[in-house]
């Protein structure tokens, strides 16, 4: 079974002189229980790639499937439920809401959400992991940036999604601290069996991924292994 | 609710001053309202005293009490009732020395009808007798006492004070109560005139000689001044509410418009756009509520303050209706921005 398919898509920026083809007919798929790493130098098409498959962009050419279902069917209402509840996001520490404290952060979910989220003991032990136990009732802007992307992946987390995209999830976290990351989403694919796709320049990562894909000038090379 | 408080709560200053701004506009409608009533209400303070419904004046007075004047024989079919009092209206001017002349009203009036019965004494009792007269209590806020003795323009001798008596106002001067014989004098008129006019409590109808009722409203609508007060304060306090509403909405739209990011993180982590719009327009209503609130205390305050010769009036009806209208151009204000907010492109979030 495949979580997020992408058929031809291609994204193209602007026109006429500022035409930007980002990414060019994209055949990409995730699975569950896979950790799959989208590597290549700056300006490849990573996280527009990304963004596509999470919906929050939409193609200009091509189909994505998510769960089987085809996003551009989807109502924004539908899209709405679909990535509070199945998607979670690690956006390079932009996913955290300024105005709330840590704990808020997961305090909203509930509140549009009220279900089917982590219990308090799993977030209780999923914040230690992270080491983050202690930030709960600091505001992202009183986090350093390791702390904002540990807390940016909890947040993503939270909702227990099936599927967790994550744009350079360890950029600014030191090895050991990457290095449980790497593990915890090893963890998650393995034994919750989530898609994971991880856009990185990150090493480190490598040896927690399933696959690794190559990306250079809006398209996939083959595959490393 | 959550994120609307959650969200005050983190930008204290910038809330606050909006607060602020809010609060300003609201007192300014407040004490303007409150001023326009408040002069408004001295022209009629008296005929509303009365409760009058009609009035039976001179046909060619063109509605003016001053001009007004009915003999006799326009009142031979005239049936006095307990709702009906003849006035004889004249304009003058109050002395004693060591005190301020004071432009006033004098009405005669007859101690068997209801108006004279009716006067609400602040302070002394009601008149007796052709030399003595109730004042409105401006003139005790000018300095003058019970017994003091006024000499009146266009009167011979002098009249003692024996009362102060409440909402005794005409045409924003104080009325002075006497008797009709000394108004007759005063106007230079025979014995075959009766009075000014006569008000009635009721809606009847009288037409005899040169006499004729008119509702009480074409009285007060051709007061001097009046009308042209009240169109001057109608105005603007009714621009003044457009102009509030657009200063309000625009500050409501800067303030979401600077918020657009947030929106958009919370719309790519699947936040229904609904949430957003409810949180928007309860956070708006709250800073209505809270300015409108302390303005109304700030209200309060001044009525407190403000020396009584202030025309200035606030009844709580007046309160209610500005404080409405300011609720509802906030949550108005607060839904021009509505559509910004749906169309937040979430993969903002992400640039
Ligand atoms: N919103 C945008 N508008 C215009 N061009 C964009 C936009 N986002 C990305 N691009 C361009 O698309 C290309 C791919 O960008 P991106 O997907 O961010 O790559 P990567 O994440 O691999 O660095 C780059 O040339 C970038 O300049
Ligand atoms: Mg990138």
């Amino acid at each position: 079974m495949t979580m997020i398919e992408l058929k031809h898509v291609s994204k193209i920026y602007g026109s006429g002189q500022a035409r930007v083809v980002a990414i060019q007919d994209i055949n990409f798929k995730i699975a569950p229980g896979e950790v799959a790493l989208l590597m290549g130098p700056s300006g490849a098409g990573k996280s527009t790639l990304l963004t596509i498959a999470g919906s929050l962009q939409k193609p200009s050419s091509g189909e994505v499937l998510i769960a089987g279902q085809a996003v551009s069917k989807l109502s924004t209402r539908e899209l709405s439920q679909l990535r509070l509840s199945e998607l979670g996001f690690v956006l390079q520490a932009y996913n955290l809401v300024p105005f709330l404290t840590v704990a808020e952060q997961f305090q909203l979910v509930d509140r549009i959400k009220p279900s089917g989220n982590l219990s308090r003991e799993e977030l209780e032990k999923l914040l230690k992991r992270l080491d983050i136990k202690q930030l709960l009732n600091k505001y992202p802007n009183q986090l350093s940036g390791g702390q904002r992307q540990r807390v940016s992946i909890a947040r993503a987390l939270y909702p227990n999604p099936s599927v967790i995209l994550a744009d350079e999830p360890t950029a600014s976290l030191d090895s050991e601290r990457a290095v449980a990351v790497g593990q915890l989403f090893q963890q998650l694919a393995q034994e919750y069996h989530k898609a994971i796709l991880l856009v990185t320049h990150d090493q480190r990562l490598e040896t927690y991924a399933d696959h690794i894909y190559q990306m250079l000038d809006g398209k996939i090379q083959v595959p490393a292994n | 609710m959550f994120l609307a408080l959650k969200e005050i709560k983190h930008e204290r200053l910038r809330y606050s001053l909006i607060v602020l701004i809010i609060l300003l506009i609201s007192y300014l409608i407040f004490l303007l309202s409150a001023l326009a009533i408040g002069l408004a209400s001295q022209n009629t303070q008296a005929i509303n005293s009365w409760q009058a419904k009609t009035v039976v004046l001179n046909e060619n007075a063109n509605l003016s009490l001053t001009q007004s004047v009915l003999t006799k024989k326009d009142l031979q079919d005239w049936h006095q009732n307990a709702d009906t009092a003849y006035i004889g209206q004249v304009p003058t001017v109050a002395k004693k020395a060591g005190r301020p002349s004071v432009s006033a009203q004098f009405f005669g009036i007859r101690s068997q009808q209801f108006i004279y019965q009716k006067q609400v004494l602040l302070a002394g009792k009601r008149a007796r007798g052709p030399h003595q007269v109730t004042v409105d209590v401006t003139f005790k806020q000018k300095g003058y006492r019970l017994g003091d003795w006024l000499k009146l323009s266009g009167a011979k001798g002098k009249y003692q004070i024996t009362g102060f008596v409440r909402d005794a106002k005409y045409n924003i001067a104080p009325i002075i109560y006497g008797t009709l014989p000394v108004w007759r004098k005063m106007r230079l008129l025979g014995p075959n005139v009766v009075a000014s006019a006569v008000i009635s409590k009721r809606v009847m109808a009288y037409h005899h000689g040169n006499a004729k009722r008119y509702p009480i409203a074409k009285l007060v609508a051709k007061l001097p001044g009046y009308h042209a007060q009240n169109l001057t304060f109608g105005l603007m306090i009714g621009f003044l509410f457009v102009i509030s509403l657009m200063i309000i909405a625009v500050f409501l739209y800067i303030l979401t418009i600077q918020k657009l990011q947030n929106f958009a993180v919370m719309r790519a982590q699947g936040i229904p756009s609904r949430v957003l719009v409810s949180a928007t327009i309860v956070q708006a209503v709250i800073l209505m509520v809270v300015g409108v609130a302390l303005a109304l205390v700030l209200m309060q305050i001044t009525l407190a303050l403000l020396p009584a010769a202030v025309p200035i009036a606030f009844p709580p009806m007046i309160g209610l209706v500005t404080t409405v209208g300011m609720l509802l151009m906030g949550v108005l204000g607060s839904f021009i921005p509505v559509r910004s907010i749906l169309k937040v492109d979430p993969a903002a979030a992400i640039s």
